[in-house]
């Protein structure tokens, strides 16, 4: 290698914009992996000071998965500041409000809280389905890599592949399946 | 705080007022509004601005070492290993950088650096860590000395 080009570093302030499917993803999982390529702490350049985060499009956040009981038990608390201006919407009631919310919360409280919070979540941008604008698909270089194995539902399976499916017995001839 | 000679200097310990209050307020020159000029006040945050430099000195080399440790911990994720078994791997085979001179290698000199990390992967494996995915390792033609053995 040409001594000059030993230390050649093409495109290392460039913003790279990434895609994350958040479908079976956990948000709350996710907002941590999102957080290190928002911030540029994945870069070994990174300096709080230093303006290096990345774009990051996220698709599919419909259809996120929260842990346990969590739809019915996580709460999400605003004030409008008048007395009795208290509300606490329930996740699945958010979920159904606006689809895109829950992640949005959830990276934007995972970011560290600075000045600098509200710039970094501009660079986030979320999409409830896979429809994303063409001008930020042609910009997209990388994809991140989901946490969790999406797991195949019954109902998309084919009539072969459940046919051919290994069984441990055959069902007795006078047995009656539904 | 500087005094421009030593018979100054001399003078701020003395019993002279004046010159005692002197070097307080040199040190207050930079503060705002009543901290500077009144002296009971001055001399109160005098107080706590010496204490805060003296907290500033170890808190500053946390700082520098929590920031080698993000930008080696990126470095070593680029080539798929963790920041602690590289800086293990490292200490076994007897190349003793340290943070500082990592981090720096991480971000001017990504070949060294990757060099660095080819060995770190292939001491791991010899010395049976198992803490790499073996789809990772892609080090080949690096000698470590325990192979040398």
């Amino acid at each position: 290698m040409a001594v000059l080009k030993r230390v050649q570093q093409w495109a290392t302030f460039a913003r790279i914009w990434h895609i994350y499917d958040a479908a079976w993803q956990n948000p709350f999982e996710s907002a941590g992996v999102l957080k290190k390529y928002l911030t540029g702490l994945y870069k070994p350049i990174y300096h709080p000071m230093n303006d290096c985060g990345d774009h990051i499009v996220v698709i599919n956040s419909a259809e996120i998965a929260l842990p346990g009981d969590e739809w019915k038990k996580r709460v999400y608390f605003h004030h409008t500041g008048y007395p009795g201006g208290a509300t606490w919407t329930l996740a699945w009631e958010l979920h159904e409000k606006d689809p895109t919310m829950i992640l949005k919360k959830a990276v934007y409280s995972s970011l560290d809280k600075n000045l600098q919070r509200r710039y970094t979540m501009q660079r986030l941008h979320i999409f409830p389905d896979a429809n994303v604008p063409s001008d930020m698909l042609k910009s997209i270089s990388n994809q991140i890599k989901q946490l969790r194995l999406v797991p195949k539902r019954l109902d998309t399976y084919s009539e072969e592949e459940i046919k051919s499916f290994p069984k441990i017995y055959d069902y007795p001839k006078p047995y009656i399946l539904k | 705080m500087v005094f421009t000679t030593v018979t100054n200097f001399i003078r701020s310990r003395g019993p002279d007022e004046i010159w005692r209050k002197r070097r307080i307020f040199k040190l207050a020159a930079h503060f705002q509004g009543r901290k500077r000029n009144c002296y009971s006040i001055a001399i109160k945050y005098v107080h706590r601005a010496l204490v805060y430099a003296t907290k500033g000195r170890q808190l500053k080399k946390q700082d520098m070492i929590n920031l080698w440790e993000t930008r080696i911990n990126a470095g070593c994720q680029q080539h798929g290993i963790n920041y602690y078994t590289f800086r293990e791997a490292l200490s076994r085979c007897g190349i003793l950088l340290n943070r500082k001179v990592l981090a720096d290698l991480a971000c001017w000199e990504p070949q060294s650096f990757k060099a660095l990390t080819d060995i770190a992967q292939e001491r791991t494996q010899q010395d049976g860590l198992n803490v790499i995915k073996a789809d990772n390792i892609k080090a080949s033609g690096v000698l470590t000395r325990a192979m040398k053995k």
